[in-house]
């Protein structure tokens, strides 16, 4: 029974949690601003168009989760390691570019794998470009939140854009590096 | 909006027959598995968007337009290469921000320096997770690698937008 009572706490810490707590004062804040210095029409107008925009990317979430998801499960994390440990020299910059794309999830995802990379004695720069292509062109966060929210045009722009951005730091961390020697942790 | 719609529908079907080629692990167990990593954005996305289109209601528009606007040119760049750096928290955060900030006219390049600088130098994630993991001799090295990154993203959508 206690043991009930646990997971169904930790139930509820995945769907309140302090960016919820946080989203939810501003909302209450923000929606209590809005009526009372535009009006009802204002804040009926606003909450709308919020609704709306729900319903509207609801199954681009549920879809994006999922191929995220297919991804981490047809590309396991130690496959992705073993691409990048042998790897140097440009091929391996278009290498890390590929798995940073690909890995999903936040800094605690991405962190441990470089830190497991450059102990195993991956070249820095590389490991600089996996960094930089995680966080530019991550399929999965620009799936999840980019296309949805900013739109295709967007989306599709800057994601072009950051295409050479992730090679090109690993090639300026080549260059810098004779300046800023770096020990291995 | 039917162009992400078929986007996604096309990666996933493509996934889906990638991984009909290996029958380990079963789809059952994949959905389960994203079912796990929607949980927590059932309710943070809503709120993240109604909070968002509130500030949106709330913010000056006047004064955005004029220090990012589109015709805010190299100094926007440079003033969104700051402001995505300091921008703290995750994509939860930063998208529905960028929403509200785009319709308060927030010019194209100076929206794609914002999100370049917000990922590539991310300050609180420099604090929080790469000098712990990394040290902070390569976290330099890195920062100073990325840091002509934000402009530069910004200066070619520039060139884009011209062409176009």
């Amino acid at each position: 029974m206690a043991d009930n009572t646990g997971t169904r706490r930790a139930q509820l810490r995945t769907w309140v949690d302090g960016t919820t707590m946080l989203f939810l004062a501003l909302s209450l804040v923000g929606g209590t601003a809005v009526w009372m210095l535009r009006g009802t029409g204002e804040f009926v107008a606003s909450l709308s168009t919020a609704i709306g925009m729900i319903v509207a990317i609801a199954p681009i979430v549920v879809g994006a989760v999922l191929i995220g998801a297919y991804v981490q499960a047809l590309v396991p994390r130690s496959a992705m390691e073993r691409w990048l440990g042998r790897s140097s020299g440009m091929r391996g910059l278009l290498i890390a570019t590929v798995a940073g794309a690909l890995t999903p999830g936040g800094p605690f995802a991405a962190f441990p794998i470089v830190l497991g990379l450059y102990r195993a004695g991956a070249a820095f720069p590389v490991c600089v470009t996996y960094l930089t292509a995680w966080s530019l062109i991550g399929v999965n966060r620009a799936l999840v939140w980019e296309l949805p929210l900013l739109g295709y045009d967007f989306t599709l722009v800057r994601i072009l854009i950051s295409l050479p951005l992730p090679i090109l730091a690993g090639l300026l961390t080549r260059l810098i590096s004779p300046w800023l020697a770096v020990e291995r942790p | 909006m039917t162009i992400a719609y078929v986007t996604i529908a096309g990666l996933l079907l493509t996934l889906v027959l990638l991984r009909q080629r290996h029958p380990v692990p079963g789809h059952l167990d994949v959905a389960l598995q994203g079912w796990r990593q929607l949980q927590p954005l059932i309710t943070r996305i809503p709120l993240a968007l109604i909070a968002g289109s509130f500030l949106a209601a709330l913010i000056p528009e006047a004064v955005v337009a004029a220090v990012l606007g589109d015709a805010s040119g190299l100094q926007g760049i440079l003033l969104a290469t700051a402001v995505g750096a300091i921008m703290p928290g995750g994509p939860m955060i930063t998208f529905p921000l960028a929403l509200v900030l785009l319709s308060a006219g927030v010019g194209l390049a100076q929206m794609v320096t914002l999100i370049t600088a917000w990922s590539v130098l991310a300050l609180h994630r420099v604090l929080v997770f790469e000098i712990p993991t990394l040290g902070w001799r390569p976290t330099v090295l890195r920062l100073l690698a990325c840091l002509m990154l934000p402009p530069l993203a910004g200066l070619l959508t520039m060139a884009l937008a011209l062409r176009a």
